[in-house]
């Protein structure tokens, strides 16, 4: 890894992180490890989770019912952890996703007023 | 418990295998199988942070650390033993002391009276120009009782009338009060039994009724519930019990029994300028004492245009609890503040054991930090160590209170007001808890920041010292402060002590010792007629005379020191004053010719009364020595006239001058300093011998002790009629004792105070200088090898606790002396010493820089026997 790609991983902010995880379980039960992979694949490296900092954050999604952690058996036959995405967490998904969307929307319009007014 | 452990182990499980999978992952991208390994913990991050994390988001973590840090706690304070005791011990002295003073000062000052709506309730006095608040008199009273709206109700009574029971039961003389109609409403205590006076008792030729005491009602009824309806007979009168009065109730001092004012002596009600009641009133609702005030002061002006001995007087509403409280409760809150003193140098000893504790544990905690504790949790964990050791401190110390208590109550001047409230009380032990935790934090927070702030690296390295400078200039400047404090309360007790000392030195301007004072309860058999009195209270004071080992005795109508008075207006010659409100005053002392030789007053010029002043002779007077130097410093006293009194009596011719008697005390501040007359007893107007006879008291002098002498004086006072009680005897040595408790109390509490913070100061420098030691073994080592001498490393450290001591004392300097300001404000507390008196202050200084000198010579002697060679071994 260069230099240049260090500085444009960005921290995640505790509640993008909660998010994230959510997306990502949205695909099916996946494990701690797995759920990383997830992230940092997605995100095309960008978004770089310390990875020990997942495990405080699905803790708290439990607590708040938003996932559910089940035993299951991994793909080399070990008992593992998985992490299932709860009707509660996807409600709560969607209305953070449109909230994120019109964040993101609102922000785009600020940055980008000329263009917008081109494009109609 | 086995829920928490299985999620932990599960928790542990999962990173595993998550760091497993990453390592699989990066061996699979080529890596060597300990770089794979090595990248995935890089990647996964402080593993034990982590589970600390997760955990915290787990509930009851909040809680299990507590219980952990307490376990944690009380295992450290296990090891320590000696540490924790000197800790819990020196909280409990700081944390006692300040509960048994705040104990006073709630309930004497904090607590709500025990009335209904005691804020409501408010004292009429009047007032004339020379004093703000006077006594009233009646028939004002019952003018204003016509005419002012401001009050629901208005009842007016007297501090203290005496009662001689003689039925049912062995006589005995009862301290009673005389009260208007009213008077329980007035201030919403309902009677234990039956009710109070009606308005048709309450005045004259009513039927006699009365009100008694629990006390009474169980010594004298066996508590019977049918008492009502039952006659006491009290000065010679049948009176109907109508009511009892509840167990607690207690109004401006003890009273066994109350009477309707209505039907006291006519003679005495219905002088209007006789000013000898005090009246309280309930404010209407929505009304303020200002309007109160406002409208009374017309009511009172009316008055003064129809009736001239009003003249001049004006009204003083005041609330009830600043009249029952008075004065004290600012010196109460000034021992409340120092006693709060010798807590904060308490707190800073203990701070300092705790941060040269932490000092000690500084590898303990960085260990702990490199593990993954969070900053806030060490501090949690060294707070919860303090806080662990502030509730034992503070059980301590209340146990100390509640044992100290008594002793403490026992030292209360007499006169201190409400005394009977004070005890161990919600309140008081609510202030108690929160002290105990805010000291906690107190003295455990700056160890704690201090310690949770050193620097991981060089702590792990060396083993603590590295911070250890900083530390030790917190620990300095806590010693300072200890010190600085010290001072502050030494000198206050220093003032004091001199305070006591100077008193002790003055003459009281009489042979104060072998005078007994007591008063007799004539029987009223032997007092229905003018004549008769007289003639049964010279039999009296002849019997009294005659019993071996009384040297001289006389009748006065009011001793000195004991605060009985009589203040009366007065003018010399024809010069009659406008005015008798606004006129001079001056003591009046009505006795008789053996008072002199009775009191050991000396006599200066002419003569002083005799036997042959009586009626039938001219009126004569004999003044004192201060009231020719006030008012005749110029020309000879003997020879001119004197009036005095409002029922006035005089034109009397000065017979004779004798030296002043201090009448109010060893100090007599400012407006009681007056002037004296002695007026004869024997020339006592006809119309006022029964009420003035009533208040004599006879002083004897003897060279027998009291207990010696009293069984006889009470014998040959039976043998004039067995129905009359002796009572209210003193010593004149005890009474002048008892009238330095103004300032006794103030000293004894400031001087226990400052003898503990004396030795918590000690203590704490003493630590400072030992602790500081251990930590410059080598350098000391050093220093020897290098070629010093002994005495040059005593000197050294001496000198370093000396340094400290000084910046101490001048630094309290200030204090002290803001101290010594505030103890001069309060009128008659400090006597015959200056507030900056330099002789306190740099004895008080030289004692506290002796003991800090002393307790430094200690580490500093085991200093110089320190071995150069183990010391650079040492480590």
């Amino acid at each position: 890894m260069s230099t240049k790609d260090e500085k444009e991983r960005t921290e995640l902010l505790q509640g993008t992180l909660d998010m994230l995880i959510l997306r990502t379980l949205v695909l099916g039960p996946a494990h701690g490890h797995a759920i990383a992979k997830a992230i940092e694949f997605s995100s095309n490296d960008v978004l770089q989770v310390e990875q020990g900092s997942l495990y405080p954050a699905l803790h708290r999604l439990i607590k708040r019912k938003w996932i559910t952690a089940q035993e299951g058996t991994s793909e080399n036959n070990r008992r593992a952890k998985f992490y299932r995405l709860t009707p509660a967490g996807r409600r709560q998904l969607a209305a953070e996703t449109s909230k994120w969307d019109r964040f993101a929307g609102a922000i785009a319009r600020v940055l980008r007023p000329a263009e917008q007014e081109s494009g109609s | 418990m086995r829920g928490r452990k299985r999620m932990l182990e599960e928790l542990d499980r999962d990173i595993r295998q998550h760091i497993e999978r990453e390592t699989q992952d990066n061996i699979d991208r080529g890596m060597s199988p300990d770089e794979a390994h090595y990248a995935a913990l890089r990647k996964f991050g402080n593993i034990a942070r982590v589970r600390e994390d997760t955990r915290g988001i787990w509930r009851f973590v909040l809680l299990e650390q507590l219980w952990q840090d307490a376990l944690y706690a009380v295992r450290m304070l296990r090891k320590s033993p000696g540490f924790a005791v000197v800790v819990v011990l020196t909280l409990a002295l700081g944390i006692g002391a300040n509960t048994a003073i705040f104990s006073v000062v709630q309930g004497v000052v904090l607590a709500p009276l025990r009335y209904k709506q005691p804020d409501r309730l408010v004292m009429v006095y009047e007032s004339n120009p020379r004093f703000p608040r006077v006594w009233i008199s009646y028939l004002n009273f019952r003018d204003w009782q016509r005419t002012a709206h401001s009050f629901e109700q208005m009842s007016v009574f007297n501090l203290d009338k005496g009662f001689d029971l003689t039925s049912p039961g062995a006589p005995e003389h009862l301290e009673g009060k005389e009260i208007s109609a009213g008077f329980f409403k007035i201030l919403g205590v309902p009677l234990a039994l039956g009710r109070e006076f009606t308005a048709d008792e309450d005045q004259q030729g009513g039927a006699p009724a009365a009100v008694i005491s629990d006390r009474l009602w169980r010594n004298r009824f066996e508590a019977r519930k049918d008492l009502l309806g039952q006659a006491i007979t009290m000065n010679g009168v049948d009176y109907t019990i109508v009511g009892v009065t509840p167990a607690e109730f207690v109004f401006e001092g003890r009273a066994d029994v109350y009477t309707p004012m209505g039907q006291s002596d006519p003679q005495y009600l219905n002088y209007r300028a006789a000013h000898q009641l005090s009246c309280i009133a309930r404010l209407k609702d929505g009304v303020s004492i200002s309007q109160a005030q406002a409208e009374m002061e017309g009511v009172q002006k009316n008055l003064d245009g129809l009736y001239p001995e009003n003249r001049d007087l004006g009204i003083t509403i005041w609330p009830l609890k600043q009249d029952l409280i008075g004065d004290s409760s600012g010196l109460l809150f000034v021992l409340l503040g120092a006693v709060g003193l010798v807590l904060l140098i308490a707190c800073a000893n203990v701070a300092n054991l705790l941060l040269a504790r932490s000092a000690v544990r500084a590898r303990e905690f960085a260990v702990r930090s490199a593990l993954g504790a969070s900053r806030a949790r060490i501090i949690r964990q060294l707070l919860t160590e303090s806080i662990l050791l502030a509730p034992l401190g503070g059980g301590l110390g209340l146990a100390l209170a509640a044992g100290g208590l008594k002793p403490l109550l026992r030292l209360l001047p007499p006169d201190l007001p409400r005394a009977q409230e004070i005890g161990l009380n919600i309140p008081v032990l609510a202030f108690a808890l929160v002290v105990a935790v805010g000291v906690g934090i107190l003295f455990g927070l700056a160890p704690a920041l201090k310690s949770s702030k050193s620097d991981l690296q060089s702590a792990l390295k060396e083993g603590g010292r590295a911070a250890a400078g900083g530390r030790q200039r917190v620990q300095s400047a806590l010693v300072i402060g200890q010190m600085a404090l010290t001072l502050v309360l030494l000198a206050g007790a220093g003032l004091l002590l001199r305070t006591i000392h100077s008193l002790g030195r003055v003459d009281p301007g009489f042979d104060a010792q072998h005078i007994i004072a007591f008063r007799v309860g004539v029987s009223h058999s032997l007092t229905k007629t003018v004549p008769a009195t007289r003639a049964a209270y010279q039999q009296l004071i002849e019997r009294i005379r005659n019993v071996p080992g009384i040297q001289a005795a006389d009748f006065v109508n009011a001793v000195p020191m004991t605060g009985e008075s009589a203040i009366m207006p007065f003018w010399i010659g024809s010069n009659k004053p406008e005015s008798l409100q606004a006129a001079p005053r001056i003591m009046g002392l009505m006795t008789g010719p053996d008072y002199l030789r009775t009191m050991g007053i000396p006599l200066l010029r002419g003569r002083f009364i005799t036997a042959e002043d009586t009626t039938s002779s001219p009126c004569v007077m004999v003044v004192d020595s201060l009231f020719v130097h006030k008012y005749l410093p110029d020309s000879n006293p003997i020879g001119q006239t004197l009036s005095v009194g409002f029922a006035t009596m005089g034109p009397c011719t000065i017979v004779g001058v004798v030296g002043h008697a201090k009448h109010w005390g060893l100090d007599e501040p400012g407006v009681y300093a007056m002037g004296q007359a002695y007026l004869p007893l024997a020339q006592d107007p006809d119309q006022w011998v029964q009420i003035n006879y009533a208040g004599l008291s006879v002083v004897i002098r003897t060279s027998l002790d009291s207990a010696a002498i009293m069984p006889s004086i009470k014998n040959a006072v039976y043998g004039a009629g067995s129905d009359q009680p002796v009572y209210r005897v003193e010593t004149m040595p005890q009474l002048i004792s008892e009238s330095m408790s103004t300032q006794r109390f103030p000293l004894v509490l400031l001087g226990a105070f400052a003898a503990v913070a004396l030795l918590l100061a000690s203590i704490g420098i003493y630590g400072l200088i030992s602790y500081s030691l251990t930590q410059r073994v080598r350098e000391i080592g050093i220093r020897m090898a290098l070629g010093a001498a002994r005495k040059d490393i005593f000197q050294m450290i001496v000198g370093q606790g000396l340094r400290l001591a000084l910046i101490g004392l001048v630094t309290g300097a200030v204090g002290a002396l803001a101290l010594a300001r505030l103890l001069s404000s309060f009128s008659s507390l400090l006597y015959g010493v200056g507030a900056n008196d330099p002789l306190t202050f740099v004895a008080v200084a030289i004692a506290l820089a002796v003991v800090a000198v002393t307790a430094c010579c200690i580490p500093a002697r085991r200093a110089t026997r320190v071995d150069p060679l183990v010391s650079l071994r040492y480590e």
